[in-house]
């Protein structure tokens, strides 16, 4: 493996135009030399990816004399925080990117293009190897326009967490294949006794719309927008799927619009559900016997089919380079980032709780035996939509106002075609505000 | 004293007070005023650009902005008089001779209401209202009553916020009430009760009189705050579900700050500046004057 690595580095090198030879030669501690005491600001998010990240950390310091100031927040104050950074040239050395907000913070250049860092030998790590991300990943985290910005450091997946005891009982052998059968099979026979088949967190915030709202749009056909941009959730598709989530609703806990990923994560692991489809970051969590009542009846598999295929739900975050930040920081935050997302260190990462995206690591021997999410989370990497939510800038704008009327949706307030016609209707006025169509703004999501 | 020197000492005294009210209080409502009459996204910087009073149009015929303020001032006319009756009610009993340390205890009670800080009112209510782990649905339950989607149904969800409003200012609103009630003189209260034992009339003709300056100090403070009221409700519901306990203030935040259009939630703040200026100016002229 280590010799495999090895040899991807270099070629990269190679086609860098970069001497072999020097390639050999390059270490952290000697590129981080001149950056010695350089202190690096950057958000993290209160999840296990960052934990992980965290703990990983004092090496990195020791080997580099690169200080990284971490600052806290839970995941609805980060983008807030960052654009007040940004706006008033603040601190943050380091960009936190939600794969929706990417978009947004390219244009308006807030972070850097790693070219400059991949293009300077003595930034560069031989070992990069960009290829080894997964590529739906990397481009949907990290890339807008065609250019990379970002490299992927906390990842998910949608995949389906099932309590394989409750199923049993109930005679299944298997998980739901297909959304149908979850409505059809599952759902009516796991649904009793004051417990539920599924729980669907739809809280009205993201999780509303990129976890509830979206995820049903896809499989079934659907789409926020068409090729013209303009409002797809009144076709067939997006109503077939639309329609569906608000039937399914019947084998899903009372209340569930207050339900975020914390109630519904606490939900299977107090035996509640019978199965969830949440981020594969959640794995750790249900994992753990202190968290978890069922970690020891904890499986995962692949969301479920929709007449569309899979599509599951893809979130995760990248990291970048901020342009506020100056030339020694910009150089001390590449590495970090660099190091941080390395594949030498993908396995440590991955111990630790966090969800590395580069492919190599899930391909040694064991990983698949010993994190049982692994084959589920290849599987979903290969079959994503890099555009389940637009990324381009108006995104804050419109997931308000998937978020409002998603929710009114799932509580009867208006009906699921009323509802889609209105968010339609705002969600153009959002684009035509910003340009998309009198062409000043190219139709990229 | 000179004239000359006479100013400077007025100056030297009010003038750190007057400069940093201006500078904190005056300078950033000026600032929100200038934002109001642009189009001003933070994540459109590019844009930015002089629109008149267009923002104030926008917000003026936009109707989840009315939504929003209905749904406050249904809050305020629910929750405040509910407040006045229950506040009114405990100072009059703590007014009461006799009772001794309970009413010692009583009194220091009531002041942790009010210092427990909002947004953990609405973390507490997440988890005392949970649906299924929540202690209100398992003392319910002991009841014999079915549990109740507290957070998940929109009604439901404005009645507990109503709830933890009148359960953190009803102290405030009887601390207040008490301090008035210790402003009637002695002499004329003990006339009142020996010619006549209706406590009501005592009320209205003696110590009420008494109270106004309390009552229409706890209207206004009570209003502007209801009309802020932010934290609580951010952390217990984020303003959902759906609409339902979005009020003008999480509206004001949503657009300013997860939508990033300041421009339009500057004219939002100051409209609703002027509502709470006027409703202040109303309290003040209806009440002084017809009492």
């Amino acid at each position: 493996m280590r010799y495999r690595t090895s040899v991807c580095g270099l070629a990269l090198a190679a086609g860098l135009g970069l001497g072999v030879a020097q390639a050999s030669e390059w270490t952290l501690e000697k590129a981080a030399a001149p950056y010695a005491g350089t202190t690096v600001d950057v958000v993290f998010l209160l999840r296990p990816g960052y934990e992980a990240a965290e703990a990983m950390l004092p090496e990195f310091e020791e080997k580099t004399g690169i200080k990284v100031n971490i600052v806290k927040h839970p995941y609805e104050n980060a983008l807030g925080e960052q654009v007040r950074d940004f706006v008033a040239g603040g601190d943050f050395d380091i960009a936190l990117i939600d794969l929706v907000w990417i978009g947004n913070f390219a244009e308006n250049e807030w972070i850097v293009p790693i070219d400059k860092f991949t293009s300077n030998p003595d930034l560069l790590d031989p070992e990069l190897d960009l290829e080894d991300f997964f590529p739906l990943v990397l481009n949907a985290f990290g890339g807008w326009g065609g250019t990379i910005y970002g490299l992927p450091f906390d990842n998910y997946s949608g995949l389906l967490f099932y309590n394989d005891c409750m199923l049993k009982e109930a005679g299944f052998d298997r998980p739901p294949e297909t959304w149908q059968e979850v409505m059809d099979i599952y759902g009516p026979a796991l649904t009793r006794d004051g417990r539920y088949a599924y729980a669907l967190q739809s809280k009205r915030n993201e999780t509303q719309s990129a976890d509830s709202f979206a995820r049903f749009l896809w499989p079934f056909g659907g789409s926020f927008l068409d090729e013209n941009f303009r409002s797809n959730l009144l076709s067939p598709e997006s109503q077939a799927g639309l329609n569906f989530r608000q039937e399914l609703m019947k084998y899903m806990p009372e209340g569930i619009v207050s339900y975020d990923h914390a109630e519904t994560v606490n939900a299977l692991a107090q035996g509640d559900v019978a199965f969830i489809t949440e981020w594969s970051a959640f794995y750790a969590t249900l994992k753990n016997p202190e968290t978890s009542k069922i970690a020891d009846c904890l499986k995962i598999a692949p969301e479920p089919r929709g007449p569309a295929g899979r599509k599951p739900a893809l979130g995760g975050f990248s990291l970048a380079v901020t342009t506020q930040a100056d030339e020694k920081e910009q150089a001390a935050a590449w590495l970090f980032i660099q190091w941080i997302t390395s594949k030498a260190n993908a396995l440590e990462y991955l111990e630790r709780g966090g969800v590395p995206a580069r492919q190599s690591v899930y391909q040694l021997p064991g990983i698949a035996e010993k994190y049982d999410f692994v084959p589920a989370l290849v599987e979903s990497w290969q079959d994503g939509v890099p555009e389940f939510r637009p990324r381009f800038a108006e995104w804050p704008e419109i997931t308000e106002i998937v978020q409002e009327w998603g929710t009114k949706m799932m509580l009867g307030e208006v009906s699921v075609e009323e509802g889609a016609r209105i968010i339609g209707e705002q969600m153009e006025a959002v684009l035509e505000e910003a340009g998309y169509y009198a062409g000043e703004k190219p139709l990229i999501q | 004293m000179t004239v000359r020197t006479r100013r400077r000492t007025i100056f030297g005294f009010l003038g750190p007070a007057v400069i940093s009210l201006a500078l904190i209080g005056i300078g950033p409502l000026i600032y929100a005023f200038w934002t109001s009459l642009h189009f001003f996204n933070l994540t459109k910087l590019k844009k930015v650009k002089f629109i008149g009073l267009e923002n104030y149009g926008e917000v003026l015929t936009d109707p989840v902005f009315w939504e929003a303020m209905g749904r406050t001032f249904t809050l305020l006319i629910i929750a405040l008089p509910l407040q006045i009756a229950l506040g009114l009610g405990i100072a009059l009993i703590l007014h009461r001779p006799g009772l001794g340390i309970l009413k010692t205890l009583t009194r220091l009670s009531l002041v942790l209401p009010m210092a427990t800080t909002y947004a953990v009112v609405g973390l507490l209510g997440q988890v005392m209202f949970n649906l299924k782990y929540g202690v209100v649905n398992q003392l319910l339950g002991f009841l014999g009553i079915d549990p109740i989607n507290w957070i998940g149904d929109p009604f439901n969800a404005f009645a507990m916020i109503i709830f933890w409003d009148v359960w953190q200012w009803t102290p405030f609103v009887a601390l207040v009430l008490l301090a008035g009630l210790t402003t009637v003189p002695g002499e004329i209260e003990e006339a009142a009760r020996l010619e006549t034992k209706n406590w009501w009339v005592v009320l209205r003709h003696v110590q009420l009189p008494f109270l106004v300056p309390g009552l229409v100090a706890v209207l206004i403070l009570r209003t502007a705050d209801t009309l802020k009221l932010f934290d609580m409700v951010f952390t217990l519901t984020r303003g959902g579900p759906g609409a339902s306990t979005e009020f003008i203030s999480l509206m004001i935040q949503r657009v300013g700050f997860r939508a990033f259009d300041q421009g339009l939630a500057s004219a939002q703040a100051i409209i609703l500046l002027i509502i709470t200026i006027i409703l202040a100016q109303a309290y003040i002229r209806l009440f002084y004057k017809e009492v």
